[in-house]
């Protein structure tokens, strides 16, 4: 499964090394993290983390292969 | 002495401090006021949204005692909660949570337990008040649901606070529906841009309206985030002008605003905030032994003062909000990469001298270093714990099946002999004994050459030994390792012995159940009740329950049913108080359970027990074990009349290092009753040739067998010279006079028949042992047919139930009476009931004539209608069944109870307790 989760605000870049599996891109106001996901439990783990780090989540959704 | 011991849960008990810098809202603290009339209140907000300091502020102005509890990351296994949560309600002097008991357990809590606590809250006159913050942090659904089982249960006893980030599995629509919830939400938490001033204030920094609008807009009214904002704001130059720069931007907040606050902190602060974010919670000495340096104590207390980063606990003890904790760690990480496991390495190296042993091994795992953690382990003697409860001294603190789990990561290359020893106890608390011993043996080499130093790790290594020994009914080995345990313990420092009251309860309970197997039931005894006596705590909970089962398998295979039920039952409770989960505790206790209730002839108990202790155990983990199940398993089935199938139980291999006498020549007995069932008592004599010159209950196996083989001058030989090892009790006696009196009544000698069957029927009744007497025959109806002694005999009741069940062989022509499952009404009689005269003429002394049939479910309920003065009609329209049938019923009823008229039936059938 590959996802991408979008988020308000620019990440600097150590804060996207704590989501070290995923990529990244910034652009107009939000950062959109994307790359493979194992399960659902790796995806509501990364939820989580994204909760813990402050962040706002604006959108995640599954993409295509 | 603190009653929390522990600092650390001392801090997780403790409602948290406010910054210096809180801002008291009277808005949410009001809305938080309606919590006193709801059951449930649920402050849900995001990481940092102010939830905590709310609820904190809110609880210390109540003026009333407040339960508060923080949940722990290890936390999860639903026994752990409980017991942290029952120790927050001790802790506010809630005396119902004492009652509720204590889950030893750690991944499970027994039902009862939480009923027991919901009840005596429920009965409470002033509700208790309870918090349970960071309740996100609960990942088990399970344990959700047991609150909110308590929760409605607990009735208006108790106001359950949850703070949390996520929403809990609680059926919530239900409470909003209700109304019987209170709800603060992240919208409600948000501040409002005057409240944003204000706060500022607070930091010295002014802001113009439109200023605190922008912010708030910009923050939506983040907590933390305002919080950020005034940490970096102070520290510039111009704290308006960055603001406006601030609200411009487009980074994620907490992740800019931290850097930017980070950065202007002094090298070493920095480096010292990166350095503890692995902790949770950390003092000045753990800081600097992370850091390297001697002055953490000074720059923490700083940092708290400016209200940057750093909470205070109490005792000197410091955590990182957090929020702030995840994004210093991910600065960590790309600072220093490569460090963060050394930096655990460090943190378990000095708990290793000052902390709890779990937070050390936490540690240890962490930095992945296995020998370490395996021998910080080991070295403190909590080995036993892979197998029991907690250690005395944190009574709150459950086994710690995260040992178990915390050691499932332990990567294979790690050869230590502690190692090996940690992977020898999983696999023993697995039951796979034969990994356990290959490790075993491994460690006993490593440690023979290191002699005499690591006696803890040699001791260990013993203890596994006796527990291995146990497992395999290996009697010989168990008692050698014992000795070297006992030999080892004088070497070890006395304390750490005293912390860890389940080492001794373990040794004595396996070295019991391995002298059990042998047959040494006095040396057994000695051992298992010194493991039963053991303090009462939770540590101890399992081999207590396993020496107590024991005990009592041994008082039944000596005919003692009464004591066996009084210790199994005992051994359950004591289970169920500590939520032993059921593959750790019963088993064993269900089993003994099940034999005592086939000697009573009460089957489908039997077979439910049966099958609660196989459901629970498949496979019996211990020869012990094994044995009392094909026995308990095999009597049931010949109770049955199921001969064939209790023959193939009986010889069902039960695997041991050594034989069992008892098991062999219980088996035995089983093995021949099912031959003399079959009719041929010459093969159910043979069968017990050994066995009778050993044992008592097989020697009156052996009469019985040779009586029914026309032997009677062998069988009175054998009773006339019972074993001398063991006397054996009623289960044993009862059937033994018994075949006394089937011998005297053979050889003409009905007086003595009588008499001997009047006894054995009166020692039988007072323990309720009921299958003796069906088993006997039916001679015994024939003796006792028309005689005074009757009255006893149809009293006691086992007489109309002759043959419905029996396995005992049929005498030519014996009719056999239609199966009933009806239970036996007689048996409410006391013994000697006599029936009114009237009833009974002429001689109205003459006790009453027993009832040699149990009446059948319908002629039961023809019976009750009967003596509502119901008319014949009126039975039958209200049975639904013809007139013609009622009157069938009518007439055996009659017949049953020795009466011909209504009235008469009615009035014999309330003597003898049937209505």
């Amino acid at each position: 499964m590959r996802y991408e989760i979008r988020v308000d605000g620019h990440m600097s870049e150590t804060l996207a090394k704590a989501f070290p599996e995923l990529d990244h891109v910034v652009m107009s106001g939000q950062t959109v993290l994307f790359g493979p996901v194992v399960d659902d439990a790796h995806l509501y783990g990364l939820l989580a983390r994204c909760q813990s780090l402050g962040l706002r989540v604006l959108e995640m959704r599954r993409v295509p292969e | 002495m603190d009653p929390l011991g522990d600092p650390f849960l001392r801090t997780r008990l403790a409602v948290p401090a406010r910054p210096t810098t809180f801002l008291r809202r009277d808005r949410l603290a009001g809305h938080l006021d309606q919590a006193l009339g709801t059951p449930l209140t649920m402050v849900n907000g995001g990481a940092g949204a102010g939830k905590t300091v709310l609820v904190a502020d809110w609880a210390d102005r109540l003026e009333r005692p407040v339960a508060w509890l923080t949940v722990d990351a290890s936390d999860q296994a639903p026994g752990v909660f409980w017991a942290y949560l029952l120790q927050a309600l001790r802790a506010c002097g809630v005396r119902e949570a004492e009652q509720a008991g204590h889950p030893a357990d750690p991944m499970s809590v027994d039902h009862t337990l939480l009923a027991r606590l919901a009840a005596a809250l429920n009965a409470r006159d002033e509700p208790v008040i309870v918090v349970v913050d960071e309740y996100d942090r609960v990942s088990a659904p399970e344990i959700t649901e047991q609150l909110g089982f308590v929760l409605q249960h607990a009735g208006p006893g108790m106001h359950l606070i949850l703070v949390t980030r996520t929403e809990p599995l609680l059926p919530l629509h239900r409470y909003r529906a209700e109304g019987t919830l209170t709800e603060i939400r992240e919208a409600e938490l948000a501040f409002t841009p005057e409240e944003a001033a204000t706060l500022l204030e607070l930091h010295g920094l002014r802001l113009a309206e439109d200023a605190a609008r922008a912010l708030v807009e910009r923050t939506r009214g983040w907590a933390a985030g305002l919080r950020l904002c005034a940490l970096a704001a102070q520290q510039s130059s111009d704290p308006e002008s960055y603001l406006k720069e601030f609200e411009a931007g487009q980074s994620t907040i907490a992740d800019f605003l931290l850097a930017e606050v980070l950065k202007r902190q002094p090298a070493k602060t920095q480096d010292l905030l990166l350095r503890v974010s692995v902790l949770d919670r950390f003092c000045p000495d753990l800081a600097n032994a992370l850091a390297g340096r001697q002055d953490a104590g000074p720059i923490l207390a700083g940092l708290h003062r400016a209200n940057a980063f750093v909470e205070h606990l109490g005792h000197s003890w410091y955590r990182l909000h957090p929020l702030f904790a995840e994004i210093l760690a991910a600065h960590l990480r790309v600072r220093f990469p490569g460090l963060e496991a050394e930096l655990h390495r460090r943190a378990a190296a000095w708990l290793l001298t000052c902390g709890p042993l779990p937070e050390t091994l936490a540690h240890g795992a962490a930095a992945g270093d296995w020998e370490f953690t395996a021998r910080a382990l080991v070295d403190d003697l909590a080995i036993g714990q892979f197998f029991t409860g907690p250690s005395a001294e944190v009574r709150t603190q459950p086994r710690s099946a995260d040992l178990g789990e915390l050691f499932s990561r332990m990567a294979p290359d790690a050869t230590g002999p502690e190692a090996r020893l940690v992977r020898a106890a999983r696999a023993l608390s697995d039951h796979d004994v034969d990994r356990a011993r290959a490790q075993l043996r491994h460690v006993r080499k490593a440690l023979d050459a290191d002699r005499p130093r690591r006696a803890a790790a040699r001791l260990s290594c013993a203890l596994l030994e006796v527990l291995a020994a146990g497992l395999t009914g290996a009697p010989g080995r168990a008692e050698h390792a014992a000795q070297t345990v006992w030999e080892l313990q004088r070497e070890v420092p006395p304390e750490l012995l005293d912390r860890h009251p389940e080492l001794a309860a373990l040794l004595q309970a396996h070295l019991g159940s391995a002298r059990l197997w042998a047959g040494r039931f006095e040396d057994a005894r000695a051992a298992l009740r010194t493991a039963a006596a053991g303090s009462g705590g939770a540590s101890t909970a399992l081999p207590r329950e396993e020496s107590l089962s024991r005990l009592a398998l041994m008082d039944y295979l000596d005919g003692w049913p009464g004591p066996a039920e009084r210790k199994a039952l005992a051994a359950l409770t004591d289970a169920e108080r500590f939520s032993l989960s059921e593959p750790a505790g019963p088993g064993l206790g269900h089993l003994v359970l099940a034999a005592v209730a086939v000697d009573r002839d009460e089957l489908d108990a039997a077979q439910a027990l049966l099958d609660r202790a196989t459901a629970a155990q498949p496979e019996p983990p211990d020869p012990v074990t094994a044995a009392g199940l094909v026995i308990a398993r095999a009597r049931l089935q010949l109770a049955r009349g199921q001969i064939r199938a209790a023959l193939r139980t009986a010889e069902s291999a039960v695997p041991a290092a050594v034989a069992s006498p008892w098991a062999e020549d219980h088996t035995a007995l089983v093995v021949s009753a099912a031959h003399l069932a079959e009719g041929a008592p010459e093969t159910a004599a043979k069968v017990l040739r050994d066995a009778a010159e050993r044992r008592g209950a097989c020697a009156v196996g052996a009469a019985r067998a040779q009586l029914a083989a026309g032997n009677a001058e062998a069988a009175l030989d054998l009773l006339a010279n019972p074993p001398a090892t063991d006397a054996g009790g009623p289960a044993v006696t009862v059937r033994a006079a018994l075949v006394r009196a089937q011998a005297a009544d053979q050889a003409g000698d009905g007086a003595t028949a009588r008499r001997l069957a009047a006894q054995a029927l009166a020692d039988a009744r007072r323990e309720r042992l009921r299958r003796p007497v069906l088993e006997a025959g039916p001679w015994l109806r024939r003796l006792l047919g028309a005689d005074p002694l009757a009255g006893a005999y149809g009293a006691y009741g086992a007489y109309g139930a002759y043959g419905r069940r029996s396995a005992a062989p049929r005498a030519p022509g014996a009719t056999h009476q239609p199966a009933t499952t009806r239970p036996l009404a007689t048996t409410r009689l006391p013994l000697g009931t006599r029936q009114p005269a009237a009833t009974r003429p002429p001689v109205a002394e003459q006790p009453a004539p027993l009832v040699v049939e149990e009446l059948s479910g319908r002629e039961q309920d023809v019976l009750q209608r009967l003596a509502q003065m119901m008319s014949t009609e009126e039975i039958a329209a209200d049975l639904f069944v013809s007139v013609n049938t009622v009157k069938t019923h009518l007439k055996s009823v009659y017949r049953k109870l020795g009466v011909n008229r209504r009235n008469e039936a009615v009035r014999r059938a309330r003597d003898l307790g049937l209505l």
